[in-house]
């Protein structure tokens, strides 16, 4: 087999001028990695603090000059017509990473081109004006002052430059992360992580090709996380740290951000779900069940949304264990359909071992035949049970969902969305008190793994969170 | 009862040959079935976890085809041929990560059979050239750590074959590292061998209590250690070769007298390096591996099926230990290793499989997203 040539995993408003060694005026260079389950060979800039600082400073004088002025609407609609070309079949770009990424992140190809095309619907220019309208009011708050229903005026300003800090799990979510500072006029560097570090630099490739400038006021590029000489530079040199991942990373961050600079984590979440009696029709429990497997299957539970455990209440028309077993019949359908990503040996054996811990215990075990596919562990208890991911989802009886809000009341801070299926005022109840104990979501069941563009993300806004407003106060 | 203490017999008898006695392929296999038969018919969890993966006695011909339990399933209920409650020690997995109700039990009916394996062991891999020595154990004694299986074989091992001068060298406040450098000391300038035995860990504190001190041990030829389990420093995984470097450096050591042990609380027989065996026998083996006695078995398995790997894979170690005559004999490992001729290279816990399989808590979940 041929060798295969290296990717360039980086975006620099200068392009290297050579294919290695030092680059451009930067006095950058490039050496060669290999990524993800398929060994990806690739090309990553290697950054000194000096060579950072440079960059990170051309950065906001591009934002000054080419940023800064231009009209948010301008900046949405570029941004909608760059998105367009890495999530539609048939462009180059798109046709790239569902090529590239199953190898880079193990997610199977089905996986990626349902994510890119998911993603893709929240990156139009109408989602994001929407979504700026519903935190801001008025779009054009973010170009002039604006009068408030109060009296006097106001502006919104983004910070110079954001960086952001990404995680490897959700292939997407870096392109969701520079799309809101540029949203709001900032300029911005993205740090990929080893897991999924070419997204981004191919969002910013599609934008250079429909408006150079404004993909001028972007830089993507990788170092292993944590080099604190680099972070340090980063972190000082910015208006807005922007970081994901586990709570561990993400706290670790948070430290070393200066105070003077803005700080939006967002570390480890975890979702479930609670089917109530009244849902549970003879009719509606095997749909019901196929959504609930659709939210297990997607990105195999590695995202924020993802539900771990699915509460049934007992006394419907069909029973936990016969909806357990509808889940099951779906994911082994879904299996074939969209298969589980790449696993390590590690991950294979965590669920042999979770499976027959549970089967001893006494739970009800509802596997895939061969490997670890799929597992539903059905049992009569409300604890909610974190899952290994990929593919593990716990269903628990209970006799009253309050019992479900009771357990997730335990995950306190780390509940992020909540799917249900209920009927009427009863689903508005239930948000009521899951809201009171620490959800930030709530969803119909088969909604939780695609979050709309005007989504509160962990319950703040995407936007107004970035942006300090100016008060132009026009006297009595 | 009759069926059990003829097997009982059996059982001792092959491990009464000895860790050196030829492999009896037939013989193991027969008995392995009858193990199996037993097992299945009073160890009421197992025969539920058999007959759902349509396994019964009847049905399976060869020993390959015996179901393996995970050992998360020790953590689950007790797998023990029986009443639980009728059984001479319960071990206990240490479960420092993660807590007392999650620790994996075992219930061991007949220590007789542990004792009879551990020791036939040791003494083939550990005392191979019939040398009688003191036993320095950094490991407290069993009083402080009754439910502990490795403590129990440490003591057992130590009051069996250790001359005068054996002792523990740890309480429930720690190693006593200024008593055991004196002990070393002495062992240096009376020119007098040693064995050293316990978890790498306390090894590793020792060399961090004999480099705060600058303070390093000839110890005279003869002297081993038997060291068990992971060697972290700051956070990282240390390698053997680096760990046995240090062990070399820091105590006059050859490395063929450092010996692994790998042993689990699920199972009553323990696997060692074949180094100081061979060395015994005036050779210098070029590569170490961990040699199966001949009442275990150990099979290489694909981590996504379970199915056996082909050889010279890496997959995930399977035991077969019919020393184990009162629990349950095949376990499932989540440990990486390879296949060899006469044994397997161990590689360490499958990385992502650290929660051990059962009920995980919240904080346990978090800390292992990473």
């Amino acid at each position: 087999m041929a060798e295969r040539a290296a990717l360039d995993a980086f975006w620099m408003p200068e392009q290297p001028r050579q294919a290695a060694g030092p680059f451009g005026d930067s006095g950058l260079e490039v050496r060669e990695r290999a990524f993800g389950p398929g060994h990806i060979p690739m090309r990553i800039p290697t950054f000194t603090p000096h060579t950072l600082r440079e960059l990170l400073a051309g950065l906001r004088q591009k934002r000054a000059d080419l940023l800064a002025e231009r009209p948010v609407i301008d900046i949405i609609e570029t941004i909608g017509r760059a998105a367009r070309r890495l999530t539609t079949p048939g462009e180059q770009y798109y046709d790239e990473l569902a090529g590239i990424l199953p190898e880079l992140t193990g997610y199977s190809r089905p996986m990626i081109e349902i994510g890119l095309e998911r993603m893709g619907a929240g990156w139009k220019a109408d989602g994001l004006r929407a979504a700026l309208e519903d935190e801001f009011g008025v779009l054009e708050v973010l170009d002039d002052f604006q009068p408030r229903p109060t009296g006097g005026m106001q502006r919104a300003f983004g910070p110079p430059l954001t960086v952001h800090v990404f995680s490897g799990n959700i292939p997407g979510v870096s392109v969701s992360s520079l799309i809101r500072a540029l949203c709001v006029k900032s300029a911005s560097f993205g740090k990929t992580a080893a897991g999924e570090p070419y997204f981004a630099v191919c969002f910013a490739r599609a934008l250079a090709e429909e408006d150079a400038e404004l993909a001028s006021c972007l830089a993507v590029g990788y170092w292993p996380g944590g080099s604190e000489d680099l972070e340090a530079v980063a972190f000082s040199e910015a208006g807005a740290v922007i970081a994901y991942g586990s709570d561990e990373a993400v706290g670790d961050i948070a430290c070393r951000v200066p105070p003077r600079v803005r700080f939006l984590g967002y570390p480890n979440r975890v979702g479930a779900a609670l089917v109530s009696r009244n849902a549970l029709s003879r009719k509606a429990a095997r749909q019901l069940a196929e959504n609930a497997a659709r939210d297990v299957v997607t990105f195999d539970q590695q995202g924020c949304v993802s539900p771990h455990t699915i509460y049934i209440e007992a006394g419907g028309a069909v029973s936990p264990l016969e909806y357990a077993e509808y889940l099951a019949e779906a994911l082994d359908g879904l299996s074939r359909e969209i298969p589980r990503g790449a696993m390590t040996p590690g991950e294979s054996a965590l669920i042999h071992q979770l499976r027959a811990h549970a089967e001893i215990r006494g739970a009800t075990v509802l596997a895939s035949e061969q490997g670890t596919e799929w597992t539903v562990i059905v049992e009569e208890r409300a604890q909610f049970e974190p899952s290994p991911l990929n593919r593990v989802i716990q269903v628990r009886s209970v006799d009253d969902l309050g019992e479900a809000v009771s357990a997730l009341d335990k995950v306190g801070a780390h509940l992020q969305t909540v799917a249900i299926a209920g009927k009427g005022d009863q689903v508005k109840a239930l948000a009521g008190q899951l809201g009171a104990v620490g959800a930030t979501r709530v969803v119909p069941i088969g909604e939780a793994a695609w979050p709309t563009p005007h989504w509160h993300h962990d319950g703040r806004f995407q936007f107004m969170d970035l942006v300090r407003f100016v008060d132009l106060e026009t006297g009595p | 009862m009759e069926v059990r203490d003829a097997l009982r017999a059996e059982v001792l008898e092959l491990v009464g040959r000895g860790a050196r006695a030829p492999a009896d392929e037939e013989g193991f296999e027969r008995l392995a079935l009858e193990v199996f038969r037993y097992q299945f018919a009073e160890a009421e969890p197992y025969r539920r976890f058999c007959e759902r993966r349509g396994r019964t006695p009847d049905s399976v011909a060869r020993w390959t085809e015996i179901p393996a339990v995970p050992t998360a399933a020790f953590k689950a209920a007790p797998l023990v041929c029986g009443d639980p409650g009728d059984v001479e020690v319960v071990f206990r997995t240490s479960g420092t990560t993660q807590g007392p109700e999650n620790r994996g039990a075992h219930h061991v009916r007949d220590l007789a059979l542990y004792e009879a394996s551990a020791l036939v062991n040791f003494q083939g891999h550990v005392l191979p050239d019939g040398a009688r020595l003191p036993m320095l154990v950094l490991g407290p004694t069993l009083d402080s750590a009754p439910d502990s299986s490795l403590t129990w074989m440490l003591e057992r091992v130590r009051r069996e074959f250790g001359a005068n001068g054996s002792a523990h060298f740890a309480d429930a406040d720690g190693l006593r590292l200024v008593e055991l450098q004196a002990a070393l000391a002495e062992s240096e300038a009376g020119a007098r061998p040693v064995a050293l035995l316990g978890t790498a860990a306390a090894f590793a504190h020792l060399l961090e209590a004999m480099d705060e001190r600058g303070r390093r041990f000839r110890l005279p030829p003869g002297s081993r250690i038997m060291e068990t389990g992971g060697f972290k420093r700051r956070g990282r995984e240390i390698p053997r070769e680096e760990f046995y470097k240090m062990l070399v450096d820091g105590l006059g050591l050859s490395a063929f007298y450092c010996v692994a042990e790998y042993g689990m609380t699920e199972m009553c027989s323990q696997f060692y390096d074949n180094v100081l065996r061979e060395r015994a026998r005036g050779r210098s083996p070029a590569l170490r591996y961990k040699v199966v006695p001949p009442w275990v078995r150990t099979q290489v398995v694909d981590p996504e099926t379970l199915e056996p790997c082909a050889e010279g894979r890496v997959g995930l170690l399977r035991h077969l230990d019919l020393a184990n005559l009162d629990s349950v004999a095949a376990i499932q490992t989540d440990d990486l290793g390879v296949a060899g001729v006469g044994g397997f290279e161990l590689l360490g816990r499958a990385a992502g499989a650290e929660l051990r399989g059962c009920s995980i808590a919240m904080d346990q979940w978090l800390n292992a997203q990473r």
